[in-house]
C-alpha cells in the first residue's frame, strides 16, 4: 500500500495484516556539476521506481511511506534522529519490520545508530532506466529484494 | 456594355461567386465542429481489447506457467506502458485458462507452488493464502474469493489476453 487516499483507506481497514514498512532515503541537492546533479537525480528516480515495484509485488503486507528526502549538504547526524523518529512512529502503529532503502553510502557508515534496518544497495549501472535492457537489470534486482523481504518474514 | 446577349449577367455572376465563397467559409467553420461532436463515436472501443503475450499456445502445458505481457494504455492524453502477469495452463479438455496473479485478500502477487510444501496450489507470500489449481481459494486461508481470470483469445496459434473477469472455472 502507498501513501494515497485509496490505499490508506484500505490500510485503515486491514491494519492487522500490514506489518512491514519500507521507506526510500533520497538525497537532494542543487549544487554541484552537471554530472553530479544528473547522477543524484537519476538515483532518486531509480529508487522511487524500485520501491514502487517492490510495493506492487507485496502490496497487501507492505506499506510504502513517502520518500524520506534530505539535503545532501546536511550533516547526517541530524537526519539520523529524524529517521529514528519515523521508525518509532511506525513501530507504535504495529509495524514489525522496518526497512529503509538507499543508494547513498553515507548511511552504511552510520548504520549502527539507526534503529530500523538499513538496506544499502549499489547503484545499478544503467544509462537510461526506460530501455529494455535496463528493465531486465532492474527486474532481477527487484526479485532479489523481494526475496530478502520474505526472508525477514520467516524470522 | 455591349448589346450582345450576355450568357451570365453581372448580377448572376456575383450571386454565384458569393454563394460559392460563402459556402466554403461555412464549411471551414462547421466541419471541425461536426468532427468534434462525432469524435466519441469514432474512438475505438477500450473494453474488448486483447493484448498479445508472445506465447505460443502449443507450448502451454497442464502446469501453470508465468506469462508476462505489456501493452500501452491511454489515459486521456497520457500514454503509459502497463505490465501484466498471468498464470496460464491447459485444463483436461485442452482449454487455455489464464489467471490474474492478484491475491483476492489484499492484492499481493501469488506464485504457483510458491513457499514450502504447497504442491499443486497457488501461494500468496504475504499472509499464506492458498488457491487450488482452478483458482478456488482454500478455506481456512485469508482469501475469500477465487482468483480472477483473463479473457482468452487464440489467434494464429498465439495467446492473447483481454480484460479481467471473475472466475468461471470454479
Amino acid at each position: 500500500m502507498k501513501w494515497n487516499g485509496q490505499d490508506v483507506s484500505l490500510y485503515a481497514q486491514s491494519k492487522e495484516f500490514v506489518d512491514t514498512g519500507i521507506v526510500p532515503l533520497i538525497p537532494y541537492s542543487l549544487s554541484g556539476s552537471e554530472k553530479e546533479l544528473t547522477q543524484l537525480a537519476n538515483q532518486s528516480e531509480l529508487l522511487t521506481l524500485f520501491m514502487k515495484e517492490v510495493e506492487e509485488e507485496y502490496r497487501g503486507r507492505i506499506f510504502l511511506a513517502p520518500s524520506f528526502t534530505y539535503l545532501k549538504e546536511t550533516s547526517i547526524d541530524k537526519e539520523i534522529e529524524r529517521i529514528n523518529e519515523w521508525a518509532e512512529r511506525m513501530e507504535a502503529e504495529g509495524f514489525k519490520h522496518l526497512l529503509f532503502f538507499t543508494f547513498d553510502q553515507q548511511w552504511k557508515k552510520a548504520e549502527r545508530k539507526l534503529n530500523p534496518s538499513l538496506i544499502w544497495m549499489p547503484i545499478p549501472q544503467v544509462q537510461d532506466i526506460h530501455n529494455e535492457e535496463a528493465k531486465k537489470v532492474l527486474r532481477s534486482q527487484i526479485e532479489q529484494v523481494t526475496e530478502l523481504i520474505t526472508a525477514y518474514w520467516q524470522e | 456594355m455591349s448589346d450582345k446577349k450576355q450568357p451570365v449577367s453581372r448580377r448572376q455572376f456575383l450571386n454565384y461567386t458569393l454563394t460559392g465563397v460563402g459556402g466554403f467559409m461555412a464549411a471551414a467553420m462547421l466541419s471541425p465542429m461536426v468532427r468534434m461532436a462525432v469524435d466519441p463515436v469514432l474512438q475505438p472501443k477500450e473494453g474488448g481489447e486483447f493484448h498479445a503475450t508472445g506465447t505460443e499456445v502449443k507450448n502451454i502445458t497442464e502446469e501453470p506457467t508465468r506469462v508476462d505481457f505489456s501493452y500501452e494504455q491511454q489515459d486521456a492524453w497520457y500514454v503509459s506502458e502497463v505490465s501484466k502477469t498471468a498464470w496460464v495452463y491447459k485444463n483436461e479438455s485442452g482449454d487455455v485458462i489464464a489467471f490474474s496473479p492478484i491475491c483476492k485478500h489484499l492484492g499481493c502477487i501469488v506464485k504457483w507452488e510458491g513457499g514450502q510444501g504447497n504442491e499443486n496450489q497457488y501461494y500468496c507470500p504475504c499472509h499464506g493464502g492458498l488457491y487450488e489449481k482452478n483458482g478456488e481459494n482454500v478455506p481456512g486461508t485469508p482469501p475469500l474469493a477465487p482468483l480472477d481470470q483473463y479473457k482468452v483469445k487464440i489467434q494464429d496459434g498465439m495467446l492473447y489476453l483481454g480484460e479481467v473477469i471473475p472466475n468461471k472455472v470454479v
